[in-house]
């Protein structure tokens, strides 16, 4: 099944200088089942493809379809339930609630959703206990370490079960241990038959957990390597 | 989505106080300086206040405000009596005289002479004495504050004789009454010997006090007596809005306190606006993580609504719990300046009504920033 499917995907920027091409007519894939990697050097478009994968950024040319839902095509109105419903976000900087507890976070999915809080929460605790969390659930984010924090972080993308996993670089701001256990814990949740994920980074030593890695270079996506995770964290 | 607008609120505890406290001083500025003038503007028409038994007022057409009265003779009385729809009127004399103490010290008073008969507008609250008492020969009532002007050093107590244009008065019973506009004591007394007091024989009437026949509307029955007299005639209401709006036409007092609550609604609007504009701008990245997430912008708004509604109601409570305090405190003293002052009910719903809808106008602002936010910003660091 292809989960994602971006056909000559182009957009530009006013700038100073003039327009700034940042997507010069990108195809890209991430199919359902597999974690695809979007790697790259800073500046090359990768985040702002997920924008608009995730139809946050608007105004590109081409084609991008999630799920046989063309996104380009969405309305912004419409783009903002088809998100609730069908797409979790991982940050770089977690972006949790400061005042919400770590099960409260985990829920907010949910309860956006219309999810009444008690069967949220118990939803998002039990997630949160698979993840290793159970002896924190009601501490706040800043009682929590960085990887901690991006477990709940996961939990939150996870718990309404999209069909689409988008991450921005979800071990940037981790030691590599640390980076290695988020690595291996979004593996582990994130892939799914019927759902694809999408992980932007430029960190090579986490390739290892990829099922495919697209290189991203200039605005254009120069290859993409398939295979199993162990063979292409070699290869690298 | 509303419980988790709350836990956003009352997360940051400094925040949220500053918010709550803003909005608190806001509304103690505003609604006490509003309470202050209004009960200011009250004392300006304090007579008219306390003779609450007529409802209509009659005097010469010279006069704009209750305590710059011109005298009549006691003829017009009965003129106005004769006039249809009048069930009883009644003469009231009203001046400044000189009182003098048995130790020589000097003091203005306001003296104000009632229907011998009737003693309609005497004082309603006497705390010693007995209003009786003032049916005696050479009484007079003093109120408590004009009493411990003129003797500072005295408890407040009757039986004191003084001078009142050299001529004696005995201190018969104590009065409690709101603030004048003047400030001078009060010295209610019977008209008859108030005239002999301000030695106003020829024109011993400054105001005729009426009641309209029950069924008869006030403004209509003073109307009629304006016409059938010649004279000036003004409902109970109606008199009282012409001396408030000369007091404000010619007094200043509506260009002070104008400034001082104008102080207080742009300190208000200033300290709520921008603490709860800070507030949401500094939240901006949380509400855009929500954008992202798939939470509608009607969702947000919900949210930011619901916060500020909560917090200009928790500040309006304080803000005003502190002003009724204040006139709990300072009201019921019998002496000071501030005796009396009070809270008019419009004032405690206008404040509300206005801390609210300062409150969301600086809602609006912020949930433009909000709304407006690209939640593509949550992919940056």
């Amino acid at each position: 099944m292809q989960g994602v499917v971006c056909e000559q995907v182009a957009i530009e920027f006013p700038t100073a200088a003039g327009p700034l091409r940042v997507l010069k007519g990108v195809d890209f894939l991430a199919p359902a089942g597999q974690l695809t990697m979007l790697v790259g050097p800073s500046g090359c478009g990768k985040t702002t493809l997920i924008s608009i994968i995730a139809g946050l950024l608007r105004g590109a040319t081409g084609s991008v379809s999630v799920f046989g839902k063309q996104v380009t095509s969405l309305s912004g109105a419409e783009l903002v339930p088809f998100r609730l419903a069908n797409i979790g976000f991982i940050f770089q900087q977690y972006n949790l609630l400061a005042g919400l507890s770590a099960a409260e976070n985990a829920a907010v999915p949910l309860v956006a959703s219309g999810t009444p809080w008690p069967a949220a929460l118990q939803k998002s605790r039990a997630l949160l206990e698979r993840i290793g969390l159970g002896d924190h659930l009601g501490k706040l984010p800043r009682q929590l370490s960085g990887g901690q924090q991006q477990r709940v972080a996961i939990a939150r993308a996870l718990v309404h079960e999209p069909r689409l996993l988008l991450c921005d670089e979800p071990t940037a701001a981790l030691d590599g241990k640390s980076g290695q256990a988020v690595m291996g814990l979004l593996r582990d949740l994130a892939v799914h038959p019927e759902r694809a994920a999408i992980v932007v980074t430029h960190d090579p030593r986490v390739y290892a957990y990829a099922d495919r890695v697209a290189y991203m270079e200039d605005g254009l996506l120069q290859k993409v390597e398939e295979g199993k995770a162990a063979t292409l964290a070699n290869a690298h | 989505m509303i419980r988790i607008a709350f836990k956003i609120l009352l997360h940051d505890t400094a925040k949220y106080l500053a918010l709550v406290m803003g909005i608190a001083f806001a509304t103690l500025l505003i609604s006490q300086q509003s309470a202050i003038f209004h009960s200011v503007m009250e004392s300006s028409t304090r007579d008219i206040i306390e003779a609450n038994e007529a409802d209509i007022w009659v005097m010469k057409p010279s006069v704009e405000t209750v305590d710059q009265p011109d005298q009549m003779s006691e003829l017009t009385v009965n003129r106005v009596r004769s006039s249809p729809g009048v069930e009883w009127a009644v003469p009231y004399y009203q001046a400044v005289a000189q009182l003098r103490t048995s130790t020589g010290r000097n003091k203005s008073v306001t003296l104000i002479g009632v229907d011998d008969s009737s003693l309609v507008a005497a004082p309603h609250t006497i705390l010693i004495g007995s209003l009786d008492d003032l049916r005696r020969p050479d009484a007079v009532i003093i109120d408590a504050a004009g009493f411990a002007t003129i003797f500072p050093e005295l408890p407040l107590r009757t039986g004191d004789v003084v001078e009142i244009g050299q001529r004696r008065a005995e201190i018969v019973a104590i009065s409690h009454t709101g603030p004048s506009w003047t400030g001078l004591p009060r010295i209610h007394t019977r008209r008859s010997l108030a005239v002999e007091y301000a030695r106003e024989t020829l024109n011993p009437v400054t105001y005729v006090l009426a009641r309209a026949v029950p069924g008869r509307s006030p403004d209509e029955v003073a109307r009629e007596i304006a016409g059938a007299t010649g004279l000036l005639a003004h409902s109970r209401a109606g008199f009282k809005a012409r001396s408030q709006e000369w007091v404000l036409n010619y007094s200043g007092v509506a260009e002070n306190f104008g400034i001082t609550i104008l102080m207080g609604v742009v300190i208000g609007v200033a300290i709520v606006g921008q603490t709860f504009y800070m507030f949401s701008v500094e939240n901006l990245r949380q509400f855009a993580a929500l954008k992202a997430i798939g939470v509608s912008n009607s969702r947000i708004l919900g949210m930011i609504s619901t916060q500020a509604l909560f917090v200009s109601c928790v500040g309006y409570c304080l803000g005003i719990g502190a002003a009724s305090l204040f006139f709990a405190l300072f009201s019921p003293q019998l002496t000071g300046g501030l005796r009396g002052m009070f809270m008019d009910p419009a004032i405690f719903i206008g404040t509300g009504v206005f801390i609210v809808l300062v409150t969301l106008l600086s809602c609006v602002v912020s949930v433009r920033r909000v709304l407006t936010v690209d939640p593509a910003v949550v992919f940056r660091s």
